[in-house]
């Protein structure tokens, strides 16, 4: 079929097609020798009962930091038809299915089930998450998720996002050689936007490459994320079990938000050298030597906590300019961070982004961490200049959602 | 290299000769600037120069080892304007040149920024109140989303930035990929870290949009380069600054026309009033890294925020009184420090301020905490970053 059959190119084919995504690009993606085959099945009985526990399931990296799975879809959802228990059975069997289908692992497949406000507005209940609104002086118009459910898919394997995206809207009946007892066809229809992503060691020079986007020769090959440096260190993340709702109808779940950026990247690299792109995205406190060329030497923290955060207002009004590290850092509790980032690279629209998915308790966590992330209290730095990673991030969209515990993730909130 | 050879991107340094730069098309206009080096003159941009930092000239001669001072840098450089556009209460110019080699600020430190050969232009656009026809040069957070039939080309938050000519803009070297129509979308953010008082008490607290379209031809890139004017060797490095533009006479070849009923003359100067200009007791005229201090006392000023009257600050560049926005102030004075705040008053415009009782004999500094965190174009590059504090007595 005229593709290349040594692993790496066979690989970097593979990669661009989750951003494709639809019945064509699986085809392409499955006629690829050695893709979606050995995925391993699973068994829905050992699934755990929070959705967002993908941490036990994670590999750790030579540091001990998690490791996200490489490939994710964030597929849109909006209801088509009046909730009732059937509607709710059949889309707890397709879910069921697709855990049958794979095993809940890197190699098979992760994923989340989430609903916003208007989800909750549409079926009459009271949503346990707030509308969503711009969080920051600079966002301007943004889009606001307004559909009415999420379905986070992650893989190590492009093929295993792709067929299992397919399956769940109808368009494949046996993934991994599972039949799917019943698929969300009659239930939901696909809404905007698809959104895709991958994290990865080297994956934003490759995908770019993949797509043709063209992304500043700065960026390192080995680099996991679009703006050179790792992210999602051990001590800057929230334990799961931080982010878990307490109390109430959907105790043992989590809330999600999703904040689409794009990135201006030429700036970032082609204006900046290393020093003050550490400066900017960790604190100026750091030297070089302590970071590397994309965050490898900084083991599982980026060591902004608590000195370097609590200098966080003085380095503004005496050095001009803070870092997004510390500038975040200042928003723990008790030393622990609030968000369990589970963001990933984009190049949707063949631009260079972020879409941002973080798990917290609350949604007023998040509100919380992002605006001190914004920095509008610091004097002696600018709206964007100078203040973290400001000048070089365009917020284009967010959403919140209430991620039920499993038991919960099919059409919560209705009487069926 | 032969002048066929396709420039290179990255900070490589590409040679090239005048009709190469022709011949780049819709190539970064670096590559067309970077031809200019072998007609220019004294130095630098005759093609493969990568001995400075490694990076690209921007192909026009500069100023080696220029004071560390306001100086003439070696030209003047041309304008293409636009008409204005209008966002609310915003009057905003965009106007464009070829790539630039500018100076980023952070804290006290500069960091110099070459153009790529993807540039294609540097984008500016200055804006004021069109109420009151009085300058905004403050930290807006403005962005700019540059597209071409609805495709996206490129969103930047400009830089804040200072020239001899222009005074204070936001402005970034920019790529295009090809020649033809673009559209800019330019956003200005509520004005909301510096103190509105007078008639500015509770404006600019929107989001504002315009839009405007521009050419981007073969022509234009011409008209760019071959107006840049040289100044005689001797003025080169000089103390001393370009004259100011006025903008009713700015344009150079001929700008786009986006309708928006604004006639250019009601463009303000980019420069401040004199300091007899400013109301109250003259505490003098004070340097420092080159700026110059207009200090004034108003006793019973409706600027006072507690007892005590208004200590006034009004730093300017030497020769051509251009605004100096975001830099960090304080008094020290016997009794403890006052910050002083960025202030944009409605009748006496950009200054930085505090409430302060001041008497006859009392003797205080007025310290600069931070530079002004604006980038430069040439010529300013070297000064207003190294500012001891100056002395200031009111008189017996």
């Amino acid at each position: 079929m005229g593709l290349p059959d040594s692993e790496m190119p066979r690989r970097q084919y593979l990669r661009g097609l989750v951003a494709t995504g639809g019945a064509a690009a699986l085809a392409a993606c499955l006629e690829v020798p050695g893709s979606g085959t050995d995925v391993p099945q699973g068994d829905p009985g050992s699934r755990p009962a929070r959705q967002h526990a993908w941490n036990d399931a994670l590999p750790t990296d030579e540091d001990g930091n998690v490791r996200r799975p490489n490939h994710h879809a964030l597929l849109a959802l909006d209801l088509t038809t009046e909730p009732d228990r059937a509607a709710s059975e059949r889309v707890e069997s397709a879910f069921r299915s697709l855990e049958r289908a794979y095993a809940h692992d890197v190699a098979g497949l992760l994923f989340t089930v989430s609903y916003t406000p208007a989800y909750f507005e549409t079926v009459g209940a009271e949503s346990p998450v707030p509308d969503p609104e711009p969080l920051t002086s600079v966002e301007g118009e943004i889009a606001l998720d307004g559909f009415h459910a999420l379905v986070h898919l992650a893989s190590d394997d492009p093929a295993v996002v792709l067929e299992a995206e397919q399956a769940l809207l109808g368009g494949a009946s046996e993934p991994n050689g599972v039949e799917m007892a019943a698929d969300l066809a009659a239930v939901f229809e696909r809404a905007d936007p698809r959104r895709t992503g991958f994290v990865g060691s080297g994956l934003p020079v490759e995908q770019a490459e993949e797509r043709g986007v063209d992304l500043p020769d700065e960026l390192p090959d080995e680099a996991p994320f679009l703006m050179g440096f790792r992210s999602g260190l051990r001590e800057s993340q929230a334990p799961e079990e931080r982010v878990t709702i307490q109390q109430g109808p959907y105790a043992g779940g989590t809330t999600t938000h999703v904040e689409s950026l794009s990135l201006n990247l030429r700036q970032w690299f082609e204006q900046n050298d290393q020093q003050l792109r550490i400066a900017e995205i960790l604190s100026p406190h750091h030297a070089e030597d302590d970071v590397g060329e994309t965050g490898e030497e900084l083991g599982t923290s980026t060591g902004v906590f608590p000195d370097i955060a609590d200098r966080t207002a003085a380095d503004a009004s005496t050095r001009g300019i803070v870092g997004h590290a510390q500038k975040t850092a200042r928003a723990r509790e008790d030393g622990t961070p609030l968000l369990l980032r589970r963001d990933i690279n984009t190049l949707d629209g063949d631009r260079p982004g972020v879409h941002f998915l973080a798990h917290q308790r609350e949604i007023a966590d998040y509100v919380r961490a992002r605006q001190a992330m914004a920095g509008e209290d610091l004097d002696g730095v600018g709206q964007r200049l100078n203040n973290g990673l400001l000048q070089y991030i365009f917020v284009r969209r967010r959403g919140n959602f209430v991620t039920p515990p499993r038991d919960l993730r099919a059409l919560p909130g209705t009487d069926a | 290299m032969s002048e066929h050879d396709t420039p290179r991107r990255g900070r490589t340094g590409t040679a090239c000769s005048r009709r190469a730069f022709v011949a780049t098309g819709a190539a970064g206009l670096a590559a067309v600037a970077g031809c200019l080096g072998d007609s220019g003159g004294d130095s630098g941009g005759d093609g493969g120069d990568e001995s400075r930092d490694g990076g690209l000239p921007d192909g026009v001669p500069y100023v080696e080892d220029p004071p560390e001072a306001v100086y003439v840098p070696s030209h003047r450089d041309p304008f293409l304007m636009q008409s204005p556009v209008t966002a609310g209460d915003y009057a905003l110019l965009p106007h464009f040149s070829y790539p630039h080699r500018f100076w980023l600020v952070d804290g006290g430190e500069t960091e110099e920024v070459l153009p790529t050969l993807d540039d294609s232009l540097h984008l500016m656009v200055a804006f004021w109140d069109r109420q009151t026809g009085e300058l905004l040069p403050v930290d807006a957070g403005a962005t700019l989303s540059v597209s071409r039939d609805g495709d996206p080309v490129e969103t930047v938050a400009p830089w804040p930035m200072l020239s001899q000519t222009m005074g204070f803009h936001f402005g970034d070297n920019i790529p295009l990929p090809d020649d033809g129509t673009y559209t800019v979308e330019v956003t200005v953010n509520p004005i909301e870290a510096v103190r509105k008082t007078g008639g500015f008490a509770g404006r600019f607290e929107e989001t504002r949009t315009a839009t405007f379209e521009f050419e981007w031809t073969d022509d234009r890139r011409r008209t760019l380069v071959e107006d840049i004017e040289y100044l005689e060797e001797d003025q080169r490095g000089e103390p001393g600054a370009l004259e100011p533009m006025h903008h009713g006479e700015m344009a150079t070849g001929n700008g786009d026309t986006n309708g928006g009923g604004m006639d250019m003359s009601d463009m303000p100067s980019p420069s401040l009033r004199p300091a007899a200009a400013y109301p109250g007791t003259d505490l003098g005229v004070h340097e420092s890294g080159d700026v110059a201090f207009v200090v004034r006392y108003l006793e019973d000023s409706r600027l006072a925020t507690g007892d005590g009257g208004y200590l006034l600050v009004s730093p300017r560049t030497p020769y051509n009184r251009l605004p100096l926005p975001e830099m960090s102030l304080s008094l020290s004075l016997p009794e403890g420090v006052v910050q002083l705040g960025q202030t944009l008053d409605g009748e006496l415009g950009m200054h930085y301020g505090g409430t302060v009782a001041l008497s006859a004999g009392t003797q205080f500094d007025l310290v600069v905490d931070g530079p002004p965190q604006v980038a430069r174009h040439r010529g300013y590059e070297t000064a207003f970053l190294d500012m001891p504090p100056m002395t200031v007595e009111v008189d017996q």
